[in-house]
């Protein structure tokens, strides 16, 4: 086919082009604009446990272990129970329930981070400092605060991408094997999970994602206490204490005192271009796992 | 008789988690609803913040959030149909597009706060706008591109290939095959997808945080450079960190009850008929 000059086509191309670049941008900005702390702390930026602007120490470990604490923490309550239930609403649920539940799924899923948020100021804080009261906690502003909040924030996400993954299996599969006599919990163990394995793992990992890149609800909930790294790694000890994430340390005034200052405003590019490569990652490995699950 | 225990226990095991899981998202919904009705009324629609919060209505945050999500669909249309058009007619399957797919899944998991740290260093500082309603509404309008492209892209993806191929037997352009059949057909998919990425993008603090929005005492802007908005979920954030006073605990919540309001209405209008369609797609 001749292809001659189409106005069409180059409006496609250039606003295609204007997305692509903002995001290339946002990657090109972040890594220019950090580029004086990796030369003031090299990688002692990544494992320093100290953070204290005013000395010009910029160690971003307890932010990092805070971030992959919280998200993990939230992942780990709300999978069970996400893909219990997403087995419930796709193998034994009638077909026309399943929709209307999936409708109030989908709804949960866009209630904003701040009123997450504003729920946790004044409920979830108080229950996790009563919870914790055996172990003589300071608030409830403790990063299992946060983990917590998260959880019940991604839970919508991992019920409904984990329906979707098991609802792809095909249909003929179950028949299949309520024909050899399987029951539908059997088809539901043994045919349904072990073949939508892939999508499952894509959508624990998209809301990870979500969970690692999360701000302002944890914002309110977490305590904001730089500098805590814990004596002992693996122990309770860091969970329930105040904490800080990347993620709220970006979004704390401290982002708005630092652009007067090089190296500090770098420390902060930086942490952005830490969360942005986590995130970045976990969701492109989720999109090998299932190259149908962008919402 | 194992095995019948073993059903059965399965199910209730995970008909638990389900009531479990929507427990939980009901009782939120209950909890706010509960405390913020009182608060509503015409006034609270129609008036300006006073004293903090403490008193007045919600009337600028309403216009702010307004005018950053309509700029938001501005700035996302144009860009949404034409990442659209490329995956489903310009490009052929190979390198370019699984590299659009991969912008897109890149994209829609990026950090709100990065987009926010984004704008603030091209937007209120490179470009020395201050803090401006249209870089937050440029910044949600990225946030919720993903959602767009995805509706427009399932829509084209749908259309019957014999509409096309009518259309290029009548000897039409490839142009003129897009403005007569593409976009027409698939107008629903940009409706739907719209819908559900500015229900997203309305409860967004972090994107527009640093660079749109302030608590108090702007009205309707006149320009760009520094001219913010005042907007619902900001309203909230500040709220939510010091609401001792009770009669700012009321406000909070009625303005809490606006801003679900507002996002289950522009859902609701479009997740049914977007829903129905995954179904179907699936018992392909």
């Amino acid at each position: 086919m001749q292809r001659r000059f189409s106005f069409t086509r180059l409006f496609s191309y250039s606003f295609s082009a204007l997305a692509a670049g903002t995001v290339v941008a946002m990657f090109v900005l972040l890594i220019l604009q950090s580029l004086p702390v990796w030369q003031h702390e090299g990688l002692s930026f990544l494992t320093g446990t100290k953070w204290f602007y005013r000395q010009q120490q910029f160690g971003a470990a307890p932010m990092i272990l805070g971030t992959m604490i919280t998200a993990f923490t939230a992942l780990l309550l709300a999978a069970p129970l996400g893909i219990g239930a997403a087995i419930f609403t796709s193998e034994f649920l009638h077909p026309r329930l399943r929709l209307t539940v999936k409708v109030v799924i989908e709804l949960l899923a866009g209630v904003p981070s701040v009123i997450y948020g504003l729920l946790g100021v004044l409920f979830l804080r108080n229950w996790i400092y009563d919870l914790l009261t055996p172990f003589d906690p300071l608030s409830g502003d403790t990063l299992l605060t946060g983990a917590v909040l998260l959880a019940v924030m991604i839970l919508p996400t991992v019920m409904t991408l984990a329906d979707d993954a098991l609802r792809g299996v095909p249909v003929i599969q179950r028949h299949a094997a309520r024909g050899l006599g399987l029951n539908s919990s059997e088809v539901a163990l043994h045919i349904a999970l072990p073949q939508s394995v892939r999508g499952l793992l894509a959508a624990l990992l998209l809301a990870l994602g979500r969970a690692l890149g999360e701000a302002i609800a944890v914002f309110l909930v977490v305590g904001r206490q730089d500098n805590q790294w814990p004596y002992r790694l693996l122990s309770m000890q860091p969970l329930i204490q105040s904490g800080q994430t990347i993620t709220t340390k970006l979004a704390s005034s401290e982002t708005n005192i630092a652009y007067g200052y090089p190296l500090h405003w770098a420390a902060i590019c930086g942490l952005a271009l830490v969360l942005m490569v986590m995130v970045a990652g976990i969701t492109l490995i989720s999109a090998s796992f299932s190259r149908r699950h962008v919402p | 008789m194992s095995r019948k225990l073993l059903h059965h226990g399965f199910r209730a095991f995970t008909a638990l988690c389900a009531l479990l899981a929507c427990s939980i998202l009901g009782w939120l919904i209950f909890a706010i609803a509960r405390r913020g009705w009182p608060a509503i009324s015409w006034q609270f629609f129609t008036e300006q913040i006073r004293l903090v919060g403490a008193s007045g209505g919600i009337f600028y945050n309403l216009i702010g959030t307004g005018i950053l999500l309509l700029t938001a669909f501005i700035t996302s249309s144009p860009m949404a149909l034409s990442l659209a058009l490329l995956h489903g007619v310009y490009l052929r399957e190979g390198r370019w597009k699984r590299a659009l797919e991969t912008l897109l899944y890149v994209i829609n998991g990026m950090p709100s706060i990065v987009c926010g740290i984004f704008g603030l260093i091209v937007f209120v500082q490179f470009l020395g706008w201050g803090k401006s309603w249209l870089s937050g509404g440029f910044l949600l309008g990225i946030i919720m591109l993903p959602t767009v492209t995805v509706a427009l892209m399932e829509r084209i993806a749908s259309l019957p290939v014999r509409y096309v191929e009518a259309a290029t037997g009548l000897g039409l352009r490839q142009s003129q095959i897009i403005w007569s059949i593409i976009l027409p057909q698939s107008l629903s998919g940009l409706v739907t997808g719209s819908l559900l990425g500015l229900a997203r993008a309305a409860g967004e603090i972090a994107p527009i945080m640093f660079t749109a929005t302030i608590f108090a005492g702007a009205t309707i802007p006149h320009g760009v450079k520094e001219s913010p908005v005042l907007s619902l979920p900001y309203h909230i954030f500040i709220l939510a960190q010091d609401s001792f006073d009770p009669s700012v605990g009321a406000k909070v919540w009625g303005t809490a009850l606006v801003m679900i309001g507002l996002v289950f209405v522009l859902s609701l209008i479009a997740l049914p008929a977007r829903l129905k369609m995954h179904e179907e797609a699936h018992h392909d």
